[in-house]
């Protein structure tokens, strides 16, 4: 069959599996059909016709075009952002479950308006669609009180690319088998597409702290939050700025040489969340540090969320790292920007029993790099941080690479789902 | 299916791998790795039957090399492999449908390091869930999941079943504990999951292979999250009127953020059986007239009392009272109440009945329900909780009944697996159901399942892993019949049946015991058509479908192409 023919037939089983009005078609030689379906029934015919008719298919989430599709093959670019509605609301179990194009803003929203929420995650974790937050990994998305967002997850609904609708059966916990919802978390659309999710939900909380402290070094500003988790406390938000980094976020803040600034928010109940606060507190002062400018952390929450520009650009590295290699990673990528030159700051976060994540920045004479020679930097400190034990932000486990082909081929035996992702 | 294999021809090849003493062929040890501890292979077994499934050999591995090896042999002879750890199961999960070698673990079994500061533990697969613990409270940890059969389970068995222990509802089942895996896949090669999968991409190869049960792999060793010992714990008793204002009780203190470490909530019936020892005044016998085996509280408060079964004659379980009553024992008859005895002797060979007359004489009794709070932890922490979690028990309408029932469960805890085996000896047969839901569903689940047993036993419940939205219910049931066909037809309804109702009102099979053979049938109704999702891991993982086959709902190992 000629391209031409082939592209006709596939289009006519389009048109039987989708309202032609949720069709886009670009290109011209090798098209291009953005789908945007209002159905999970929908979604199943699409990726049938595109099973039949050797079509690869490619989610795409609020960012637009996904950057690896090849242009010289007929493709699909789907996106679920028509589906975006709350399915269920289940109050006495606090269950969400929301389709996949639902913002997750939106879904915040939705549920702050019942005194409900997804838990302490900030506004930029949750802005981008359910299915999208879901089906692709970052370090950022986890708190010490409600833990990595995916751990919320109870079960999804997704479309296998055999075209057949599975839904993974809700249990608060099971033992009958693997987690199969876990395998699908994270897979980024290559073994079927995410149609709807249930979350799992907290009330929203009866009473916010927020606390400052200044302490000696970052070194220490480490110990003392790893202090307060080995002693239970369960802070909506941490946040440690080395001096520089402290300057550069907090206008005209000067912090002595090598000095740290910790912000936190413990959440909760009131006695517990000020129980956390005073955790923080005593392991702080059992670290030499001290109370400072409350002012500082409530300038941290408001442009955490949304509420205030941020005023340093976005950082150019992300590191995750084991609470025992934090302190090492600092002092190593550190070293390693010096040689080049150039200096590295960073904003310490996310901290959880697991470890927390890193944001550098890198500078020469003050001012953020940019560029070529950024590139040049990053990669010096990136390799510096990876040999200091962190994990950098999109890595895999690329030993395990032959095994995720041999699940997607018997998932996905044609190779149309995603394809060119994860390896 | 699997080729029939030469004897002297596996015997060589394995003994090449392990040496002569770390490899058997010799009848006794394939009988004796014939069969865990699921009841129904016991039905059998008490009447002397041979057992139908023997593996063809037995090996010791040393070290996850040696694993690797004996899985490549197996590939190439094609011939199964049945992972096994401490023989605990109660689902049949080691059991060698279709012969094989059994890889008993257990000389796999080093505590290698504890990571203090980043609290993390690397351990091997076979160490015994005892020793574990032990070795951790030495060094001032513990991992936290403490399930029944701690002194006879290993770690590798937690992991490969998603276990949880009785401390679950504050630290979790084994996979919220779980970073990482070392395992050697169906491919005989070996596999590392490590890494903080929130940062990684792609699936998350550690929740893929936890709950596998030896189909996709054999778990070699792990690292593990752990825990400061606790600084504090807190026992209490409370008692509330009726299950629904229990699960109330319940849900609310999990959903307001609290995170005790037990939380069982015991319906009319188990809370009535419990009490029939009891003097009148108080509603369990208090630590301190333990036996001098028994752990002495407070100074091992929380901690792993020496001995699993030591306890008072008086604090024996319903089972065995079940039973001594049934044995018409009139040394112990007497020290039971009117109501006891109709109940018990109707029971056993009156399952539909005997219920009925239970709850008329658990509701004369006005026992209400029992419920064991505990918290343990950091100390601050737990006082705030444990304030905060009586007080919203006492607003949700539970009465406090003091310290002394939260320590008689705590010293006896370990004690009620042991018992099994004198119910089985005495004719009957006893086995438990853990389910579970959501909150919402929870009311039918109990509902539903406790009406779909009693049609064919006695049974009772309680609630005991707490979650913010949901809990798992565990059903303990008890019948009897004449001869092992008969008890094996009555206990095959009896999961039929109750399996059937928890799935029908949307509640999973199985909580933590795992799903082996006994509840394989039910795995399509469970998952529907993410089965195929679990499948392809096999596929994946295990390309030539020698790993534990028969197990889990996969279908029957294929015949080679």
């Amino acid at each position: 069959m000629s391209p031409r023919a082939a592209a006709a037939a596939f289009e006519a089983e389009l048109g039987r599996a989708i309202d032609p009005a949720s069709v886009e078609i670009t290109g011209t030689a090798f098209p291009a059909y953005h789908l945007s379906p209002s159905s999970t029934g929908e979604i199943c015919d699409v990726v049938a016709a595109c099973r039949q008719h050797r079509v690869p298919l490619h989610p795409v989430g609020l960012g637009g075009r996904p950057s690896h599709a090849p242009e010289d093959r007929p493709r699909v670019l789907l996106t679920t952002r028509r589906l975006d509605q709350v399915l269920l609301l289940d109050e006495t179990s606090l269950l969400v479950e929301a389709q996949a194009g639902l913002g997750g803003l939106e879904l915040e929203r939705a549920l702050a308006r019942r005194g409900l929420s997804l838990g302490d995650y900030p506004p930029a974790v949750l802005a981008s669609t359910i299915g999208g937050i879901l089906a692709v990994r970052t370090p950022g998305k986890s708190s010490a009180r409600h833990g990595f967002f995916e751990d919320a997850v109870v079960s999804v609904s997704a479309v296998l690319a055999n075209g057949r609708l599975v839904h993974t059966r809700m249990a608060p916990r099971r033992s009958t088998g693997p987690d199969l919802s876990r395998a699908l978390c994270g897979s980024e659309g290559t073994l079927g597409i995410i149609t709807s999710a249930v979350l799992r939900i907290h009330p929203k909380p009866e009473a916010r702290f927020l606390c400052a402290y200044l302490l000696p070094s970052v070194d220490v500003a480490v110990s003392a939050v790893l202090l307060a988790l080995r002693e239970e406390a369960m802070p909506s938000g941490m946040r440690i700025y080395d001096s520089e980094e402290a300057a550069a976020h907090f206008d005209g803040l000067v912090l002595p040489e090598g000095q740290a600034l910790l912000v936190a928010a413990t959440a909760g109940p009131t006695d517990l969340a000020a129980c956390d606060r005073d955790l923080l507190s005593s392991a702080v002062h059992a670290e030499g540090g001290g109370e400072t400018d409350l002012g500082l952390a409530e300038a941290w929450w408001r442009r955490l969320h949304g509420n205030e520009p941020t005023l340093a650009p976005a950082p150019a590295l992300q590191v995750m790292a084991r609470s025992s290699k934090l302190r090492g990673i600092y002092a190593a990528v550190r070293a390693s920007a010096q040689t080049l030159g150039a200096a590295a700051r960073a904003h310490l976060s996310r901290f959880d029993l697991d470890g927390g994540v890193m944001f550098f920045t890198f500078t020469r004479d003050g001012h953020v790099l940019s560029g070529l020679e950024a590139g040049q930097v990053l990669a010096t400190c990136a390799g510096a941080a990876d040999a200091a034990g962190g994990w950098l932000l999109g890595a895999r486990a690329a030993k395990l690479d032959s095994y995720l082909l041999a699940l997607k081929r018997a998932l996905d035996p044609d190779e149309l789902m995603n394809p060119g992702v994860l390896g | 299916m699997f080729d029939p294999v030469d004897p002297d021809k596996l015997r060589v090849a394995l003994e090449a791998i392990c040496g002569a003493r770390r490899v058997s062929l010799r009848l006794l040890d394939r009988s004796t790795y014939a069969r865990d501890m699921w009841p129904r292979l016991l039905l059998a077994r008490r009447d002397g039957e041979a057992p139908a499934h023997l593996p063809q050999a037995v090996v010791w591995p040393e070290h996850v090399r040696e694993v690797a090896s004996i899985v490549k042999l197996a590939r190439e002879l094609r011939v199964p492999i049945i992972p096994y750890g401490g023989g605990s199961g109660v689902c049949g999960g080691a059991v060698p449908l279709h012969g094989g070698v059994t890889i008993d673990l257990k000389r796999m079994r080093e505590l290698r390091s504890v990571a203090g500061e980043d609290l993390i533990c690397d351990v091997d697969a076979g160490m015994s869930g005892e020793r574990f613990e032990r070795e951790l409270a030495r060094r001032g940890y513990t991992f936290g999941n403490f399930p029944s059969s701690i002194y006879c389970s290993t770690v590798g068995g937690w992991l490969a079943t998603r276990a949880a222990g009785q401390l679950s509802t504050k630290y979790g089942k084994v996979e919220d504990r779980a970073l990482g895996l070392t395992a050697v896949t169906g491919a005989g090669e070996i596999i590392e999951t490590d890494g903080p999968h929130r940062a990684l991409r792609g699936p998350n190869w550690n929740q893929l292979l936890l709950g596998s049960e030896g189909t996709l792999g054999v778990i070699t060793s792990a690292r593990l999250r752990v825990s400061p010992a606790p600084q504090l714990s807190v026992y209490r008793g409370f008692e509330l009127p009726d299950m629904a204002t229990g699960i109330e009780a319940l849900r609310r203190v999990m959903q307001r953020g609290l995170r005790p470490a037990v939380l069982r909530l015991y319906d009319e019936l188990d809370t009535f059986m419990a009490s029939l020892g009891d003097k009148p005044e108080s509603n369990a016998p208090t630590p301190a007239s333990a036996g001098a085996r028994a752990p002495a509280p407070p100074a091992e408060k929380g901690a792993l009392p020496r001995w699993p079964a030591a306890e008072p004659p008086k604090a024996e379980g319903w089972m065995s009272r079940l039973v001594s009553l049934a044995r018409d024992d009139g040394a112990r008859k007497q020290r039971l109440r009117a109501a006891g005895k109709a109940v018990t002797r109707a029971a056993l060979a009156h399952g539909s009945l005997a219920n009925r007359l239970a709850g008329v004489a658990a509701n004369t009794a006005h026992r209400g329900c029992r419920l064991v709070v505990g918290l343990e932890g950091s100390r601050i922490r737990t006082e705030v909780e444990a304030d905060l979690t009586f007080a919203e028990l006492e607003a949700a309408g539970a009465k406090d009944r003091g310290e002394a029932p939260g320590l008689a469960w705590l010293a006896h805890r370990y004690a009620v697996s042991y018992r099994m085996s004198g119910v089985f000896r005495d004719g009957a047969f006893v086995d438990t159901m853990e389910v579970a839901s959501s909150w919402r569903r929870l009311p039918d689940l109990y509902a539903a399942v406790r009406a779909a047993i009693s049609a064919h036993a006695v049974v009772m419940a309680h609630l005991s892993h707490a979650y913010p939205d949901g809990c798992s219910i565990y059903f303990t049931f008890a019948a009897t019949a004449d001869g092992a066909r008969h008890a094996e037809r009555l206990y095959d309804a009896i999961w039929k049946d109750g399996l059937a109702a928890a799935t029908r009102v949307g509640g999973t099979i199985s909580h933590h015991h795992g799903v082996g053979i006994l509840k394989a049938p039910y795995m399509a109704g469970e998952h529907g058509e993410a089965m195929a999702l679990f499948r392809a891991a096999k596929r994946a993982l295990d390309p030539d479908g020698i790993m534990n086959p028969g197990k889990m709902g996969l279908g029957a190992p294929e015949a080679p192409p």
